[in-house]
């Protein structure tokens, strides 16, 4: 692969493998190294690009790969997933009462879904928020497309049986 | 929106069976309703709403990083350098030790072959050898004859 290949092909899906790495790691500095460390791992292993047959899927799986091996060496605590959800911004609301109240359901929502198995919290995320095709999410995650769609089913199972407590009960 | 299409997307989209286009419906759907919701589709609106929040987040893109090409300084290898002076002194040290050894041994063969200076001193000397050579020999047929006399012997008797 050329460096004009790798400009024209790999830098534009930087943003979003960015975008990915910080969805799974919930920190910018640790989202950067990742990008970084997976657009060299990409600039060398260049002899496989020609066998691919999604070059955005495989940046990506590298991204995740090396996201969960940051993961597992750092381990992460889930309160710093909680701390990060307090940072969350909430819509513009004129009501300071509704904005809180708002922030307050927003941050449930998220302390539900990352609260999910990784697995389950990757898929939900893929589709849900970056809105990739069911066909992409099981390249990204080298799983079938029937297992993208069992699992998908599993994980927004778990986030609605969360939500009806909440909604029930008030509980969270 | 009629509230029964958005329960049949709604149905879909828990099983994992919804496409893009209906996921997207159904964001724009509880992120632009203003009514208040029946009660079977409320558990779903802070969902999509947080989906759409996140979706619109901005997260801070870094600037991609060039990391200057370094150009290497030949000091910079130093140990590289140093390994392989090392290597070659130790090689050299060793051969030097061979040959030392191998002109040892060849001097020692030389000084061997030529013991005597005076051609008259080697002959007498070879001669005592010869003499000694020529002594133990004649003992050794001395009794090589009774060995005869005791062979006629038996012969006699045979006969």
């Amino acid at each position: 692969m050329s460096l004009e290949l790798f400009h024209s092909q790999v830098m534009p899906i930087r943003p979003k493998l960015y975008r990915f790495a910080y969805r799974l790691l919930n920190n910018e500095q640790d989202a950067q190294d990742i990008t970084q460390d997976a657009m060299l791992r990409v600039w060398n292993q260049q002899g496989r690009m020609a066998e691919l047959q999604n070059l955005e899927a495989w940046c990506m799986r590298i991204v995740r790969n090396l996201a969960l091996d940051r993961l597992k060496s750092k381990k992460y605590r889930n309160t710093e997933l909680l701390d990060k959800a307090d940072a969350m911004q909430a819509s513009h609301q004129p009501n300071p009462h509704l904005a809180a109240e708002q922030q307050d359901v927003m941050d449930r929502v998220h302390r539900i879904i990352h609260a999910l198995p990784e697995k389950y919290r990757t898929i939900i995320q893929l589709r849900d928020i970056d809105g990739f095709s069911y066909q992409e999410i099981a390249d990204i995650l080298e799983l079938t497309m029937n297992e993208v769609k069992t699992n998908l089913h599993r994980a927004r199972k778990a986030v609605r049986e969360q939500l009806q407590n909440i909604q029930v009960y008030g509980l969270q | 929106m009629d509230y029964n299409k958005i329960r049949a997307l709604l149905e879909k989209y828990w099983e994992g069976e919804s496409s893009l286009e209906e996921e997207q419906m159904l964001r724009h759907f509880f992120v632009t309703h203003t009514q208040a919701l029946p009660e079977d589709l409320r558990e779903a609106a802070p969902m999509f709403q947080y989906f759409r929040l996140e979706q619109e987040k901005e997260i801070p893109q870094p600037a991609a990083r060039i990391v200057p090409l370094r150009k290497s300084k030949p000091w910079q290898h130093w140990m590289k350098y140093a390994a392989v002076l090392l290597i070659m002194a130790g090689v050299g040290y060793s051969v030097q030790q061979f040959r030392q050894k191998q002109h040892q041994l060849i001097a020692a063969d030389w000084t061997q072959q030529d013991t005597f200076e005076d051609p008259e001193k080697a002959y007498a000397e070879t001669q005592k050898a010869l003499q000694l050579l020529s002594r133990n020999l004649n003992k050794g047929t001395e009794q090589m004859e009774k060995l005869s006399y005791f062979n006629d012997a038996t012969q006699k008797i045979k006969n």
